[in-house]
């Protein structure tokens, strides 16, 4: 086990440099990530039934002051699925983080929207949440496996604003074009690593596959797709750049796309301008980082965009 | 058509096509009905359309980009809210635990130990006052979903 450890700290040493307080985000990953859930509005909106519910089951329950509906649980280490609560589809488990890239891009009713990533469905279940239910969601996602999970958590939460379709992103038929297209792109999980838990696996996943190449065509193909001003949101759970600015900076070198500022809820740190010295295109200090060791959840990269032509 | 065309569409659901959206008539049977047996308020169901496949009713948002998205190969399109039982219509778990709360009538509060015995059964001895038909199941205050009642039994639906 101490192999592992010291595999890990040797593995995020090369981001010493650009993690804020990195002994405190070390010490962090020896601690469980945190458990949420966010409470579904579309059937639910008094968070007490549940809560008196959850805590018959053992459960403590904490509403988080920055993202509303969404609740804090301990035991951590304790699953959600096998609750009524989860069964009835009052809840959706998910990590806080997931719901900044939703937030970022602000879905109104009415919209088209596309969720090229979209399995197993929080976010485009909580756009179903944020829009009542009445914007247009096209969720996607290229596993036939994975949409059988997305489809069944969009019955299970009730939203009746969505299809699914079975695409690989990078070739997402362009006949339609969307006022919104979030991107979450496949990534290699950094953010959610801890010593000696599910992240391990993902982030040795890495180097296997190009994951910035395929990061890139998703982004470039997402672009294609929206209508002109449309926006764009990608976003990661790494802190790796090559995953992150450089892929935005790709698509803002391949096509005339804009960053844009936008309000996080939680606290966040610039987006680089240079990486191992590569310099970036200098608006990417508006895209947001999240470590998890600030914001007690899996860290998050959410870059927001618009197309300009 | 080439054979890495076919080897793709081997992978999509052959039941993959759009459904079709209903005629007003048929719009307003399944109102009448959802109204009739559940007090459910047509209104409730203005922001959205239904859509038809040869089983079943789907519930969608209503848009005026449907014919723009009838392009794409879709896996499912909106929530599966009723299904034709012969020549009944069979309410959806899923379609009844969203909009439950808006029904009026035929709705069976089970206590947690009746319902507990239901859903491990499937089917108890139960007398009702209530006509014959498919009902809402309720339990301290939460929606369960669909279930029929015959005389003197009650058959769960619950998945």
């Amino acid at each position: 086990m101490a192999e592992t450890f010291e595999l890990a700290d040797r593995y995020f040493e090369r981001y010493q440099e650009i993690i804020p307080d990195y002994e405190k985000f070390l010490t962090s990953l020896a601690e469980p990530l945190p458990l949420y859930f966010r409470l579904n509005t579309l059937k639910i909106r008094d968070p007490e039934p549940v809560l008196r519910g959850l805590h018959r089951q053992g459960f403590e329950v904490e509403p988080v002051e920055a993202i509303p509906w969404f609740f804090r649980v301990e035991p951590r280490e304790a699953s959600l699925g096998n609750t009524e609560e989860y069964y009835l589809g009052l809840i959706y488990p998910m990590t806080l983080s997931s719901s900044l890239p939703v937030y970022a891009l602000e879905p109104h009713p009415g919209e088209l929207i596309l969720d090229l990533c979209a399995a197993p469905g929080s976010k485009t279940t909580q756009i179903a949440q944020l829009t009542e239910d009445q914007a247009v969601l096209v969720a996607n996602d290229r596993r036939l496996d994975r949409i059988t999970a997305l489809v069944a958590n969009l019955r299970r939460l009730g939203v009746a604003c969505a299809v699914t379709t079975v695409y690989r992103g990078e070739q997402f038929p362009l006949e339609v074009s969307f006022d919104k297209v979030l991107v979450d792109a496949p990534c290699s999980g950094e953010g959610r690593y801890r010593k000696g838990y599910e992240g391990e696996l993902l982030y040795q996943k890495e180097g296997r596959t190009n994951l910035s190449g395929i990061q890139k065509g998703l982004l470039v193909r997402a672009y294609d797709l929206l209508k002109p001003g449309g926006v764009l949101v990608y976003s990661t759970c790494t802190l790796n750049p090559e995953e992150n600015e450089a892929v935005v900076d790709y698509l803002l070198r391949k096509r005339q796309a804009e960053l844009l500022d936008w309000e996080a809820p939680l606290p966040s740190h610039p987006g680089l301008t240079e990486w191992q010295g590569r310099p970036f295109h200098p608006d990417l200090r508006k895209a947001r980082r999240f470590y998890s060791h600030e914001i007690g959840a899996v860290g998050f990269f959410v870059a927001k965009l618009r197309r300009t032509a | 058509m080439s054979r890495k065309n076919r080897r793709n569409r081997k992978k999509m659901d052959p039941r993959a096509t759009w459904p079709r959206p209903v005629s007003p008539e048929e719009r307003a049977r399944i109102l009448r009905f959802l109204e009739e047996r559940f007090g459910f308020p047509p209104e409730i169901f203005e922001p959205y359309e239904f859509l038809a496949t040869a089983k079943n009713y789907w519930l969608f948002v209503r848009t005026p980009h449907l014919e723009n998205l009838s392009k794409l190969k879709i896996q499912t399109a909106g929530l599966l809210f009723l299904r034709k039982v012969g020549d009944y219509l069979k309410p959806t778990t899923a379609a009844l635990q969203r909009f439950g709360r808006y029904a009026t009538r035929n709705l069976v509060e089970l206590d947690r130990l009746t319902l507990d015995r239901l859903r491990l059964e499937k089917k108890i001895p139960l007398k009702l006052e209530i006509e014959p038909g498919y009902v809402i199941l309720t339990c301290e205050g939460q929606i369960w979903g669909c279930a029929l009642y015959l005389p003197e039994k009650l058959i769960s639906y619950l998945p």
